[in-house]
């Protein structure tokens, strides 16, 4: 664990800083090395690979019908994707900030109590939840559904949500809302036009979590999908490997084209990004 | 935090009710509902059908008696540790961006950092299944090729039975049975979570970069900066992480359904509870059996809380 600079004679003045860089660029290749590999193979056939596995293909060697075969098969799967997750980010944070307000606004009989039945779920782990939900999910005629995995979804979140909205929302300055209560605005409208507007940095980090979390699911769907034409990325990616003559490059050009919407994603939020993985940490 | 509200306003407000009533609903029906569900069913033999028979503690009783969940609670901790030892290079990482002295090179490092998070986690893991592939896999190409593979037979031959690692055939990583407990903990080498690294990066950003310099003068090497300046700084984190990821450990069983199957993989060496729950539920039909595995997974998972909040206090 030790740095590289730890030979330096005592209290030099200055500590070089190029060993340290070559460090961390060689660890960061590593780690990166599969993101290489999967760029660099998607422009090539088997042949192709066999004979030079590392470096990229040529450009004018380079397999583009990968992509045009990648992108008739994993297209639909992406947009189901795009639907359940977009669906289930917004749904899941309108419905936490109905909570997190109920909670942040005034003390009411009961919110105690109801607040500890929101924070026990922080200890159930959701793995004895499986079965049960999916028994549950199958008396409801919901299996094979999308609004299946929504709802699922949604109802997993609330607890890390309400949580951190409800914090926020307590620190709001109380004047906006009593100036709101004397032009006889509700709660909801209090909720529209003061909370959302004034929470904005929160709830996109929020929803940026929620949007991987969502994104990445794929144990929930093989679960609960049947019909293939209902896949999201995650799950049609599985069937994929499972086929037996495997062609890399089309493959990884697939691979490539399912990561699209989060490069996007991430191009524009970067800021969020970031932060919103470091507060991911709270996530109990 | 608010003054508790007169009945008379409460009364008055009993709309804001309404509120907390959408999120109750979600979390009663899919969470508490499911819970109680696998407390009952538990007590249950059960297909799935509307056919069960109540078999008192007889699914405890089986799980007493059931080598397979024991050996894969045995695989678990074995998971666990190396899991927790994996934590080390992020720490390590995350220090030595934070010690550049160039703010411009720790943004774009940490940059480089998240770069794989753009890529699905399903994703990575398949990259690696492929890494793993015994005939066109990268590893093995790479063991070929700087005759790594000569060292590990030598040293396989050597030590041990000798029927692991040999030149003549290609190492089938995911199907050899003592090779896939290797495999697992191997996969996402050198293991640089890209959360991690950045909360500890956080966390060390408290430090000046006057301390340095004091510590410069007064001639402290490398390593005892990181042992007395900075691990106090992220050990919050990373008891943070440690629970969490101790807990999530635990449950998880997407990597070895997805890289093993179904049965664990050769000779069932992948299995780990939370597999087993769903092999018995979905592939051997014994609902209620899975549901009592189900709870006995969820008891560990527990102490493990209970111990975790009464031991890491996480100020915010």
């Amino acid at each position: 664990m030790s740095a590289p600079n730890k030979n330096r004679p005592a209290g030099a003045p200055k500590v070089k800083d190029w060993p340290k860089h070559l460090i961390i660029l060689l660890v960061l290749g590593v780690e990166l090395l599969p993101l290489y590999m999967m760029l660099q193979i998607s422009g090539k056939n088997n042949l192709m690979f066999t004979e030079n596995p590392w470096l990229p293909a040529r450009l004018g060697e380079w397999q583009w019908e990968n992509y045009l075969f990648a992108f008739e098969l994993i297209a639909p799967a992406v947009a189901n994707s795009i639907f359940i997750t977009v669906s289930t980010t917004v749904l899941t944070l309108f419905v936490a900030l109905l909570g997190a307000y109920f909670f942040a606004r005034y003390k009411m009989p009961f919110s105690n109590f109801l607040w500890a039945v929101f924070l026990f779920l922080m200890l159930m782990p959701g793995v004895a939840n499986i079965v049960p939900l999916f028994m549950l999910i199958k008396s409801m005629n919901l299996l094979n559904t999308l609004w299946a995995l929504i709802i699922i979804g949604i109802s997993g979140a609330q607890v890390f949500n309400i949580y951190i909205l409800r914090n926020f929302i307590e620190d709001l300055p109380k004047d906006l809302f009593e100036a709101a209560e004397i032009d006889g605005a509700g709660h909801f409208k209090q909720l529209l036009h003061i909370v959302i507007p004034m929470s904005g940095p929160i709830i996109g980090t929020l929803a940026i979590l929620s949007f991987l979390t969502s994104w990445n699911e794929f144990l929930m769907p093989l679960i609960f999908l049947k019909d293939s034409e209902l896949f999201p990325i995650g799950v049609a990616l599985i069937y994929l490997d499972g086929e037996y003559v495997k062609q890399w490059g089309a493959i990884m050009a697939t691979f490539l084209l399912a990561s699209i919407p989060l490069i996007i994603l991430f191009l524009f939020t970067m800021k969020l990004f970031v932060r919103g993985l470091s507060s991911g940490a709270v996530k109990g | 935090m608010q003054k508790p509200i007169s009945t008379a306003k409460a009364l008055r407000e009993w709309r804001l009710y309404l509120f907390v009533a959408v999120p109750l609903f979600f979390i009663l029906m899919f969470q508490y509902f499911p819970a109680a569900s696998a407390v009952y069913h538990s007590f249950f033999e059960w297909d799935g059908d509307d056919t069960k028979r109540f078999i008192g503690l007889d699914n405890f009783r089986r799980i007493l008696g059931d080598t397979t969940l024991w050996n894969s609670f045995i695989l678990i901790g074995i998971l666990v540790v190396a899991n927790v030892l994996k934590l080390v290079p992020s720490i390590f990482i995350a220090v030595m961006i934070h010690r550049l002295k160039s703010d411009r090179a720790q943004y774009w490092y940490r940059l480089l950092v998240v770069l794989p998070m753009i890529v699905p986690q399903l994703v990575v893991l398949f990259i690696w299944k492929f890494f793993f592939d015994p005939n066109l896999g990268p590893l093995n190409k790479f063991l070929e090729t700087t005759r790594l593979i000569e060292v590990l037979a030598w040293f396989d031959s050597t030590f041990f039975a000798g029927n692991t690692f040999r030149t003549d055939a290609p190492i089938a990583w995911l199907s050899q049975e003592q090779l896939i407990v290797p495999a697992l903990i191997i996969w996402g080498f050198p293991w640089i979570g890209a959360v991690g690294v950045l909360i500890y990066l956080a966390g060390l950003q408290s430090i000046s970069k006057d301390v340095y310099e004091a510590a410069d003068l007064d001639g402290v090497s490398a390593f005892q900066k990181f042992l007395y300046i900075e691990l106090p700084l992220i050990m919050t984190q990373v008891r943070l992480t440690l629970i969490l990821l101790i807990i999530g450990t635990l449950q998880s069983f997407g990597l070895q359904l997805l890289l093993l199957g179904e049965g664990g993989g050769a000779g069932g060496r992948g299995m780990v509870p939370g597999l087993w729950m769903y092999n018995q539920a979905f592939v051997a039909n014994e609902f209620g059996y899975a549901c009592a595995i189900g709870l006995v997974l969820f008891f560990f998972i527990l102490i493990l809380t209970v111990i975790n909040n009464k031991y890491v206090r996480v100020d915010k």
